[in-house]
């Protein structure tokens, strides 16, 4: 339903803008530029379990995020909270998602990317761990159970893009819809309480121009669009592990 | 060893029964600070009688049907009781915490010595800056309380909708 509303409002805005002299530079950003923010909105009833009907994921386009995704960490940091451990060591301070500045040496090629939990539909995380707290919920979104979560730390030694930190120190005035306690581990939850309501998570509405969210399972989502036109690489894809978090221009 | 057995069991049936007593034994008011919820509803989300005996059971089924099959009604909510039953702050304006013996939660558990690890990661308060409208009164369009099960998905507020169908800062750039 708003996701028509979405369509109209950028066709609107892009007619605006074809009609002075930015048509060439927005053709070739077209795709993003057409589905970006683009939410979609669960039909589900909150009383009706998830289905592995859709798999969520998102794709995101580095060459439009100037800042190297510094402010889509700064919107993950402000909406979980996660920046208030002033007891813990630089090494064990949480990072629910980072900047990764990647250098060739060779050609001295540089650039930046977000990098958070990344969603695998085969989760190392999962593999490893002891009690079933470290989960993939049916529609795709990688999480810890930490009502069952011993602390043991093996996810964050599995996962290959370092992704899970460690809560060391008693925290208080958590936000309600995030709890976060010490002994047990944390990570990107592609913000599951707002997916619920049908928002759109943190950081993508920090950068709409550069990243689009949505059903990863329906070829006709914005997302899926943008994967078929684009492309979008995963990180170490080698591993075959079917991230639902995609990059472009990486 | 057998006598001294049955002298173990019978004390622990006299604290469970002093337990149970001390809980049937209607707490007064001002012991269990219900000013708060009172202020924003009428009665609780479940008879009084349910919610005493049994507000444990709901919160932990709630809590996995939320965590692993993305539930989320709002009846058995641990935020909503907060919401409900917790003032973000005490009388004199200094925060309102879980282990203060003014805290909903606080002053029953103290009294029959329950002790509970949730607000280790729980807010045990409203958040009211993140979120003023916190405070909706049952009976609204948010309605639902006492429709165990059948609770429909809360619209969406008019900010939430605009923020999905809104451009945000730099989309019109
Ligand atoms: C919409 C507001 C609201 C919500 C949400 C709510 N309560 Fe209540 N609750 C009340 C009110 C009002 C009373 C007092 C009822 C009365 O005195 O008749 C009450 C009473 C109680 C009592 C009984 C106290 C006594 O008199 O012995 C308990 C226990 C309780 N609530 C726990 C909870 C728990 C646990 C939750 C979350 C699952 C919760 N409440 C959610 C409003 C609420
Ligand atoms: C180690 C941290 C931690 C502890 C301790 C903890 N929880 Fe949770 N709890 C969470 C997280 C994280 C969520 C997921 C929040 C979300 O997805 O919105 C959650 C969600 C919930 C929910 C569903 C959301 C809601 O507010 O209704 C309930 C109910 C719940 N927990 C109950 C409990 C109870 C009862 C206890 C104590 C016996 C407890 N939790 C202890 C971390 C914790
Ligand atoms: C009317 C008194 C009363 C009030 C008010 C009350 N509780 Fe309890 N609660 C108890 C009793 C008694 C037990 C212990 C029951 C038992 O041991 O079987 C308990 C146990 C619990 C447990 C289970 C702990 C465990 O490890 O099994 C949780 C969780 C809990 N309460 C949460 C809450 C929350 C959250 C609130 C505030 C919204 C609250 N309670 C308010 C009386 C109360």
């Amino acid at each position: 339903m708003s996701q028509n509303r979405v369509d109209e409002y950028r066709r609107k805005f892009v007619t605006a803008l074809g009609g002075v002299a930015a048509a060439a530079t927005v053709a070739p950003g077209f795709f993003l530029r057409e589905a970006q923010a683009a939410g979609e909105v669960p039909t589900r009833s909150l009383d009706q379990a998830v289905t592995s009907e859709k798999r969520w994921g998102m794709l995101i386009d580095i060459t439009k995020l100037t800042d190297g995704g510094a402010g889509m960490v700064e919107a993950c940091k402000k909406e979980h909270g996660w920046d208030n451990n002033p007891l813990s060591r630089d090494d064990q301070k949480a990072h629910w998602a980072r900047v990764v500045n990647v250098k060739d040496k060779l050609t001295g090629h540089s650039f930046s990317l977000p990098v958070m939990c990344q969603h695998c539909e085969n989760p190392p995380c999962v593999d490893v761990c002891p009690t079933g707290a470290s989960m993939k919920r049916a529609d795709g979104i990688v999480q810890v159970n930490k009502h069952i979560c011993i602390g043991c730390r093996y996810c964050m030694m599995a996962c290959p893009y370092k992704a899970r930190s460690f809560v060391h120190e008693p925290l208080t005035d958590q936000r309600s819809y995030s709890p976060r306690g010490m002994g047990t581990v944390e990570s990107c939850n592609m913000c599951i309480h707002r997916i619920d309501e049908g928002r759109l998570p943190a950081c993508v509405e920090a950068a709409p121009d550069a990243v689009i969210f949505g059903d990863l399972n329906d070829p006709n989502s914005a997302v899926s669009q943008a994967l078929k036109a684009m492309g979008g690489k995963q990180i170490r894809a080698d591993l075959n592990l079917n991230t639902g978090v995609r990059y472009h221009g990486i | 060893m057998t006598s001294k057995f049955s002298q173990v069991f019978l004390a622990s049936v006299l604290a469970l029964a002093a337990l149970l007593a001390g809980c049937s034994k209607a707490p007064t008011e001002a012991d269990l600070n219900l000013a708060t919820a009172k202020q924003k509803a009428e009665e609780c989300v479940e008879p009084e009688n349910v919610i005493r005996t049994k507000h444990m059971d709901m919160l932990m089924h709630q809590r996995d049907a939320t965590m692993i099959e993305g539930i989320r009604t709002k009846q058995h909510s641990l935020k909503e009781c907060i919401n409900c039953h917790v003032s973000a702050t005490k009388q004199d304006g200094s925060p309102l915490h879980y282990g203060d013996k003014e805290h909903f939660c606080t002053t029953c558990h103290a009294a029959v010595g329950q002790k509970i690890d949730c607000f280790q990661c729980h807010a045990d308060r409203p958040d009211v800056a993140q979120n003023q409208n916190y405070q909706h009164a049952v009976g609204s369009t948010e309605g639902h309380h006492f429709t165990q099960g059948v609770t429909e998905a809360a619209a969406p507020t008019t900010a939430e909708v605009q923020m999905v169908t809104q451009p945000q800062q730099g989309a019109a750039q």
